[in-house]
């Protein structure tokens, strides 16, 4: 099955592993893990890297972090701002008196994490009304894939399609312009085959083969 | 469960019980995961006749907002028994004092793995659906809910997975069937956490020794390994199958 060479961009071989599964005899401190007894587990179904003791989650939905880029959707329209749907157990508010523009019920934004606090109230700043385009959503926990080491995935994907992207960290991705069908088409790819090795190479064909 | 008036059948022959299995020996199990698009996370349990449904969602916006914490997650279980699933009884299908009181057992097993305060504010949503009931459903429940909570992603200390003991003629035996727990001397549903032998649910029905008590759960945590293996499994298989398809 796993016929594919592994790539020589650091891509080491990861294992699946599960709750509870044993990842070292030592205390580790490593996202998505706990440690009892002076032994550290898995606390969720993820991908393990054994050489780089990383931990990457397959599936989860999205916890707003700070300075997380998002997409959403203006759902309500109150005095003192917008609350925004942004694909998450809980809803971003953006204040009007920091926002330039007045927006209206439904509007799909792109906005940053300006705080989050204990009990996961999130203010936005910076937003952005986004004007035509599509959205394609995603799995979150498949985003750091789509954008890929320091932009490279990102930055393949707009040279090759030349459209106007923006990803959201919580799985929404907007497109515009260009080659936009095959960019989502890409988009999809990624998603599918994020927990496999060797992608970028595969991505880089599906662009070139069918971007003439 | 409904006791249908009969005569007692003989539960144990020449050391064989009524469907020939050993004192000591699981009914054929069978886990998949991942079988429902929807849901956030899904499972499928075969174990003898018992055929059983979970789905898993969350964590999401706490529906009623009253009943949301602000410290941590709420965990909402729903096991239900669906009206074809059993001979006779069920005509009539929703919630019933059964159901609930055993979708309450399976939240707790649940409240003890899952880091629910890293999602305060939010429900996690459990619904445990049987289609077929042959005994140990609760059980089967519990093993399968654990694969869609981690098909969702939730994070949790463990896997929790469970079996039912009970007494036959003075002995006790792994994994009652619904004759058995109809007929036997007593059935006993234990829920444990596999890393580390945690118990996460003991209920009893009928009279136990302290030593029987003592062998019963012994009996029962040997048969973990083996149902914790196939969960786990599952959850592979069902990533491995993902890269094939791709492959």
């Amino acid at each position: 099955m796993l016929k594919r060479k592994l790539s020589n961009k650091g891509e080491q071989m990861a294992r699946v592993v599960v709750p509870g599964e044993l990842l070292a005899d030592s205390p580790r401190k490593t996202n998505f893990t706990y440690v009892e007894n002076e032994k550290t587990y898995s606390s969720i179904l993820g991908l393990f890297d054994e050489v780089g003791f990383r931990l990457i989650p397959l599936e989860g939905v999205y916890v707003p972090s700070l300075y997380d880029i998002v997409v959403g959707v203006v759902e309500e329209v109150k005095f003192a701002g917008y609350t925004v749907d942004i694909n998450s157990p809980y809803q971003g508010f953006l204040p009007a008196k920091d926002s330039r523009y007045e927006y209206e019920l439904g509007d799909v934004i792109s906005a940053k994490v300006k705080q989050v606090d204990e009990v996961k109230n999130i203010i936005l700043e910076n937003a952005r009304k986004l004007r035509e385009g599509e959205i394609v959503e995603i799995s979150p926990a498949k985003v750091p894939r789509v954008i890929g080491k320091k932009n490279s995935m990102l930055n393949l994907l707009r040279t090759a399609t030349g459209s106007e992207i923006i990803v959201g960290n919580n799985g929404r991705i907007w497109i515009k312009g260009g080659n936009s069908a095959l960019a989502a088409r890409a988009i999809l790819k990624i998603e599918k085959e994020a927990h496999t090795t060797g992608l970028t190479e595969r991505i880089e064909t599906l662009l070139r083969e069918e971007g003439k | 469960m409904m006791v249908v008036q009969m005569e007692k059948p003989k539960l144990l022959i020449d050391g064989k019980r009524v469907d020939g299995r050993a004192l000591d020996e699981l009914r054929p199990l069978k886990i998949q995961a991942g079988v429902l698009n929807k849901a956030d996370g899904s499972a499928y349990v075969e174990w003898g006749n018992n055929r059983i449904l979970a789905a898993v969602y969350g964590p999401r916006e706490c529906v009623p907002r009253h009943d949301a914490n602000p410290y941590r997650a709420v965990i909402h279980c729903r096991y239900l028994m669906a009206p074809f699933s059993t001979l006779d009884e069920h005509g009539r299908s929703g919630p019933n004092r059964r159901s609930i009181e055993i979708s309450k057992v399976i939240k707790e097993v649940f409240e003890n793995v899952v880091f629910a305060e890293r999602f305060p504010k939010t429900a996690i949503d459990i619904f445990i659906e049987v289609l077929q009931a042959d005994g140990g459903t609760r059980c089967a429940g519990i093993t399968a809910a654990a694969v869609a909570l981690a098909d969702a992603g939730i994070p949790m200390k463990d896997l929790p997975c469970a079996v039912a003991v009970g007494k036959i003629e003075n002995q006790v035996a792994l994994d009652f069937g619904k004759l058995e727990d109809n007929y036997g001397d007593g059935d006993m549903p234990i829920a444990v956490a596999p890393r580390n032998n945690e118990i996460l649910l003991l209920q009893m029905d009928g009279m136990f020794t302290k030593d029987e008590l003592r062998k019963a759960v012994e009996l029962a945590l040997t048969a973990i390994p083996k149902i914790n293996a196939l969960q786990v499994d599952a959850l592979k298989k069902h990533y491995a199958m993902k890269k094939e398809i791709e492959g």
